[in-house]
């Protein structure tokens, strides 16, 4: 197992050098020089010459590099002399456009994007299973056939145009919701709650529908294996069979795509978080890319891919502990 | 088929020879990039000749290595190590168009006739791919050459625009057969080719096989889990255990005097019908025979 | 009839099995009756299609979706084809055990095999404690020599072999004591070597607890070494049903003799092997 633990580690800092490096490769090389950028309206020679040594941007490529991922782990110093400026730790650079510190930006935000994921999650888990259960267990009757039905109108409506509707019509039209305004969950937790509503089944609705339609299918199929005839034939009640022999086959498969999507929204939800101007990663990232902020976009990028590689390893483990037949040819 | 005459030298040199054989396959160990593979090694040294109008049998249980053996044999996998020869020539490392003369010599039939044949395609054109793949002309065109094949394995020609699925699990082997026929090879390899008939399609199989064999000269190596069977239709047999060959020879003498302990078990193991009521059934069937034309067999007669 | 002191173990009247085809029903079964006296053992063979598989299934009520069932089944008298779900359930496992025939499959890869045998004794001992079931899955599993049980208990099916699985789906099989065995193909997926162990597995359990046999199978071989009876089933229909020393010595049916005469033997002469007249192409 600890062998096991080591070799996934090393295989996580491996892929996120890779990821570095590409982003870096991707943003810095092809993009406009950021000197010119950084310089702004007002420029001269000597100003743009001024950033590029800051920047270090007239060292060798791979020295840039080597600056960048050192400064992740041990921080880097911009400049010398007086006007040098020390960025701390986890060092991802400045923002282009606000001149604040990346890692800074991230982490004042991440909250929001964790706070849409989670909500998100656990209703989506909720409705999606339920709903693919009763599919799967009333199959061909009425309830199987509208479950089916809605989710195929969440898997196929955009995730905007549903947002816009949602708004339109809980917000404008039936005024059961205020709308959206950041509120700290201290100061107001209605509001807080209310606010974070609809981003959540926005963002429920699509994954509900897949996780339904997934949930349906594996249970159905699980239903005819072989052990779920051995369990009738042992003369277990139908609900024992239905509980112990047929779910736990069929939503381990669930548990795995739900830790690589669950990883992936917690990177920023993109479309979501900007329809309903929630101030979290995705919303950043929106507004760098627009704006050429290279910064701010590769150290989003990064955080993006190591979430999706933890959690890929943190998906790896849950299924050791739940599928035996895993756990004992690592063991 | 070219050369229409039918008997081939019975014995003399052997078509397909393979040596040495060795094949490992690396399976994976532990998770993760830096994890470590372990080799298993499923043939181990493996011999074997198959000469025209003869059968090699390979039985095992599973795991022995004897279907890995026949792919080797065969050039559908690379050997680890070892060598396999075609009526004398090396072509252990030849890959692609140098393949298709081995090709055109050495055909498979495989286990599950469904599975192997592609249920969209016709009778025809399934018959025919092999041949296409190897940009060869249809000799009579492919309708007619389709119909020959399919009287050849004993099936209504009549059916050749029909899928597999309009076919029964014996029709559907025949028609592998019929494939494998149509680039004319010498030697064909039957991995488990009747294993998963009901017997009494399976003995029609078999019957079909051998009279392809007497007719036409074919050499077959014969892989198969089920020692009657073997007993059936093999010249030369050999046991197969953890992918060594722990024992070969003439199948009389082998069934009838084992000498490795490993045969013997094996051979105990077949479950079988006893003697004493098979005698009495044998007796019974030869007495209807003889009294055929008295007693109460009209009425079987007349269907 | 219902005399007392000779009420059969199982009896199966006039079965039938239907499907609802997509061009109308199917009869996968008909009309098959037969029975087994208490201890008594009956092969029933046919060739895939003969209906063979379904008849065990539908004695316990298991038969798949879309399939319906005609009839009447009564063991040791009580009419089962009567009885409700939740009733039929405690008969399930209880009075009568089944094998089946893939052990893999037919175990369930995430629990533990101890937790399987231990749960068909639970099923119908309500009272019976985890520590206690978990005594009586050892000691099945003893019973069926499989080495060192007390360890073993707590493995999960993948990590033993083929023969081995079978020999716990024996073991969770007379855990309750049934007085009945339905075992369905129960060697089939098993090496010959593996199926040797596995009848004589059979034959000793069965003298040793006295159960009733019904074994379903293709092979005609096995059938003549295990059971005392032989039915021979074609497309639903039960063909031939005798003993099985009148079956194998003195064939009656013309289908019987010619399955007999397509077994390939390992000690015959060879000659053309016959084969079965198969009644109209598909």
């Amino acid at each position: 197992m600890a062998r096991f633990l080591v070799s996934r580690l090393a295989g996580v800092v491996l892929i996120l050098l890779l990821v570095c490096l590409f982003t870096f490769g991707v943003f810095f090389v092809l993009s406009p020089d950021p000197a010119v950028q950084i310089c702004g309206k007002n420029c001269t020679p000597e100003l743009i010459e001024r950033i590029r040594d800051n920047l270090g941007l007239d060292e060798p490529l791979l020295t840039q590099f080597l600056t960048f991922v050192s400064g992740l782990f041990a921080g880097r110093t911009y400049g010398v002399g007086e006007s040098a400026t020390h960025c701390a730790a986890p060092c991802l650079g400045y923002s282009f456009q606000s001149s604040q510190p990346v890692w800074e930006m991230i982490t004042d935000r991440l909250p929001v994007s964790v706070t849409v994921a989670v909500g998100a999650a656990v209703l989506w888990l909720l409705v999606g299973v339920v709903g693919g259960l009763v599919g799967a267990l009333k199959r061909g009757t009425w309830w199987d056939r509208s479950a089916m039905v809605v989710a195929l109108a969440g898997i196929s409506i955009p995730n905007y145009v549903f947002a816009l509707l949602l708004q339109y019509v809980l917000v404008v039209e039936l005024e059961w919701l205020p709308f959206p305004q950041a509120v700290p969950f201290s100061e107001d937790p209605t509001r807080w709650f209310q606010n974070y509503l609809m981003p959540w089944i926005v963002l429920a609705f699509a994954y509900a529908s897949v996780y339904a339609r997934l949930t349906r299918a594996n249970v159905i199929d699980t239903l005819e294996e072989n052990y779920v005839r051995t369990a009738r034939a042992k003369g277990l009640p139908g609900r024992l069979v239905i509980r112990r022999h047929a779910l736990r086959p069929a939503l381990t498969p669930v548990v795995t795509i739900f830790g690589m999507d669950f990883a992936g929204l917690l990177g920023g939800a993109l479309i979501t978080e900007t329809v309903f101007g929630l101030n979290g990663v995705g919303k950043m990232t929106a507004d760098s890319i627009a704006r050429n902020d290279q910064p701010v976009i590769m150290g989003v990028t990064l955080l993006a891919a190591a979430f999706v590689v933890v959690g890929n390893v943190v998906v790896d483990l849950v299924y050791t502990a739940l599928d035996p037949r895993v756990r004992v040819r690592s063991a | 088929m070219t050369g229409g005459t039918t008997a081939r030298e019975p014995a003399g040199e052997p078509l397909l020879r393979a040596s040495g054989l060795v094949k490992e396959f690396r399976v994976p160990g532990r998770g993760g990039p830096l994890r470590r593979r372990d080799v298993l090694r499923a043939v181990d040294d493996v011999d074997l000749e198959v000469r025209a109008g003869e059968t090699l049998a390979l039985v095992g249980e599973s795991g022995s290595g004897k279907s890995t053996t026949a792919r080797l044999a065969a050039r559908l996998l690379d050997p680890t190590a070892g060598t396999v020869t075609w009526e004398g020539a090396d072509v252990t490392r030849l890959t692609g168009s140098a393949l298709h003369h081995f090709r055109s010599g050495v055909q498979v039939v495989f286990q599950d006739p469904f599975s192997s044949l592609n249920p969209r395609h016709t009778v025809e054109r399934i018959v025919t791919a092999p041949l296409l793949y190897q940009r060869r002309p249809i000799p009579g065109g492919a309708r007619a050459f389709t119909r020959g094949l399919m009287e050849r394995v004993g099936l209504n020609p009549d059916h050749s625009t029909r899928h597999p699925a309009q076919f029964s699990g014996g029709q559907a082997q025949r028609i592998g057969i019929a494939r494998a026929l149509a680039v004319g090879p010498r030697v064909v390899v039957c991995d488990e080719a009747v294993s998963a008939l009901d017997v009494s399609v399976q003995a029609r199989v078999i019957n079909l096989l051998r009279r392809l064999q007497r007719e036409e000269g074919l050499g077959y190596l014969f892989i198969a889990h089920d020692l009657a069977v073997v007993r059936q239709i093999a010249d030369r047999v050999a046991v197969l255990h953890h992918g060594r060959v722990v024992e070969s020879g003439d199948r009389d003498t082998l069934f009838a005097a084992p000498r490795h302990e490993y045969t013997r078990t094996l051979l105990a193991a077949v479950p079988r019908i006893r003697p004493e009521w098979e005698a009495a059934r044998r007796a019974r069937a030869a007495e209807r025979a003889t009294g055929a034309g008295r007693e109460t067999e009209p009425t079987e007669d007349t269907r | 009839m219902s005399g007392a002191t000779s009420e059969p173990l199982l009896r199966v009247e006039e079965l039938t099995v239907t499907f609802d085809g997509p061009r109308g029903d199917v009869d996968v079964v008909r009309e098959l009756s037969f029975a087994l006296e208490p201890g008594g053992s009956l092969g029933i063979v046919g060739e895939s299609g003969s209906g063979k598989s379904m008849t065990s299934l539908a004695v316990l009520g298991l038969l798949p979706a879309g399939a319906r069932r005609t009839g009447r089944i009564s063991l040791s008298g009580r009419e089962l084809t009567a009885l409700t779900e939740r009733q039929l359930r405690r008969v399930r496992g209880d009075r009568v055990a089944m094998v089946f025939q893939d052990p893999l499959s037919s175990l369930n890869p995430y629990y533990t095999v101890g937790a399987q045998i231990a749960e068909a004794y639970r099923a119908h001992r309500q009272r019976a404690t985890r520590r206690e079931a978990r005594r009586v899955a050892v000691e099945a599993m003893e019973r069926v020599h499989i080495d060192d049980a007390a360890r073993r208990v707590d493995h999960y099916p993948h990590q033993f072999s083929g023969g081995m699985r079978q020999r716990v789906m024996i073991a969770m099989a007379l855990c309750t004591e049934p007085d009945l065995l339905i075992a369905d193909e129960p060697t089939t997926a098993l090496d010959v070597t593996v199926q040797a162990q596995i009848l004589r597995l059979l034959t000793e359990v069965r003298a040793e607890t006295g159960a009733g046999l019904v074994l379903i199978t293709h092979d005609l071989a096995v059938v003549s070494e295990m059971t005392d009876e032989v039915l021979v089933m074609r497309q639903g229909e039960c063909v031939e049903r005798a003993t099985a020393e009148r079956l194998f010595s003195d064939p009656r049916h013309p289908y019987t003799r010619a399955l007999l005469d397509a077994v390939p033997r390992l000690d015959d002469e060879v000659g053309e092997l016959r084969s079965v007249d198969e009644g109209g192409a598909r």
